[in-house]
């Protein structure tokens, strides 16, 4: 089975990913890892991933305009872009690492994340 | 600053070929500031080459360095030492600091990861424009600051030629006409007289014509 590598902050995803995979909600190949914001995210932690043998990596941040750290996840969306480039240089399809916005607190848009782009490999 | 960008993955990956282990040398210099060969871009290549090389089954050895500078003998006279293990040093400074390892470390087998493109001013972030052509014989006092040699796309000491049209450049509608803004410049300081000095032809040695380029201050030889 495809691995999928997510990386959310601790305000888009408040619960262990543990939590989440034990109910059910998230596909077992999704792994989560959690970061105090998704800013420090780097693209080379992006493309290492694929390197490691993971399938798609996704981020889930903050919307926008509701940042906890004011600016973390557009620098993680902008990086997300640069990877996206990467990826078609080498070949790849950009579709392979996404970024995600998700409202404090809410669950929701993690699980769907993992699960689009746990189906988004699954072909 | 110096501009620069990076190669193509695919043109690296090609000048990688064959290699097991290679340094990625990063520049803390102009490099840096325009984001094509600092600390962060150095990581990012070799992630980026890892995951292509890895993709051809392919595996090599790759290091990062980066240095302050690559265009100094005291920052790259060091890689005398230990780069010569290194099937390759791939250097994410502009042309001058590929040039300066390679005359000084007659073992080390450097090559480009970068374009090096122009001189330049950074606009705003991830923007970047090309301002002085460092031909040698400085005329911006004559132009309101304003450089005919790297900003006209024919390099006209006396225009505005023919093709400028509404203060564009007959180039491309987005470059305006450098000699419109000279005169625009000069007018607003009450200088637009100063257009009528025809400049007289220059030498061009000043600008590399003349075979490369040295400058010598005596008063600070060792």
């Amino acid at each position: 089975m495809n691995r999928i590598k997510g990386f959310c902050c601790n305000y888009t995803l408040s619960v262990e990913p543990d939590a989440l995979k034990s109910e059910g909600l998230i596909p077992e190949n999704v792994e989560i890892e959690r970061l105090p914001c998704t800013g420090r995210l780097e693209v080379s932690e992006l493309l290492d991933s694929f390197t490691q043998g993971v399938s798609a990596v996704f981020v889930v941040g903050c919307q926008l305009d509701k940042c906890h750290n004011l600016s973390g996840s557009r620098r993680a969306s902008k990086r997300v872009s640069q990877a996206k480039k990467i990826l078609e240089e080498l070949e790849m399809d950009p579709g392979l690492v996404e970024m995600f916005f998700a409202d404090r607190g809410e669950t929701e848009p993690v699980v769907q994340a993992a699960r689009l782009m746990s189906e988004r490999t699954a072909g | 600053m110096i501009i620069a960008e990076r190669k193509t993955l695919k043109e690296l990956i090609g000048m990688v070929d064959g290699f097991n282990n290679i340094l990625i040398l990063g520049c803390r210099g102009c490099v840096a500031v325009c984001s094509a060969g600092g600390d962060k871009e150095v990581s990012t290549l070799a992630s980026a080459l890892k995951l292509g090389l890895s993709r051809q089954g392919r595996t090599i050895d790759i290091d990062e360095r980066t240095l302050v500078r690559q265009c100094d003998p005291e920052y790259i006279d060091p890689l005398n030492d230990d780069a010569s293990d290194y099937d390759a040093v791939l250097s994410m400074a502009c042309g001058v600091g590929v040039n300066f390892i390679a005359d000084r470390c007659p073992e080390v087998n450097v090559l480009p990861a970068l374009d090096t493109t122009f001189y330049g001013a950074n606009l705003s972030s991830g923007e970047w424009k090309e301002m002085c052509a460092g031909c040698g014989a400085c005329v911006l006092h004559l132009t309101g600051g304003l450089c005919p040699v790297a900003r006209c796309a024919k390099s006209l000491s006396n225009g505005p030629c023919g093709g400028s049209q509404e203060g564009r450049c007959e180039i491309h509608p987005d470059v305006a006409c450098i000699w419109q803004q000279i005169y625009d410049k000069l007018s607003g300081l009450n200088r637009s007289d100063d257009m009528k000095n025809i400049m007289p032809m220059r030498d061009w040695t000043t600008a590399g014509h003349g075979g490369p380029r040295r400058r010598i201050r005596e008063d600070l030889l060792p």
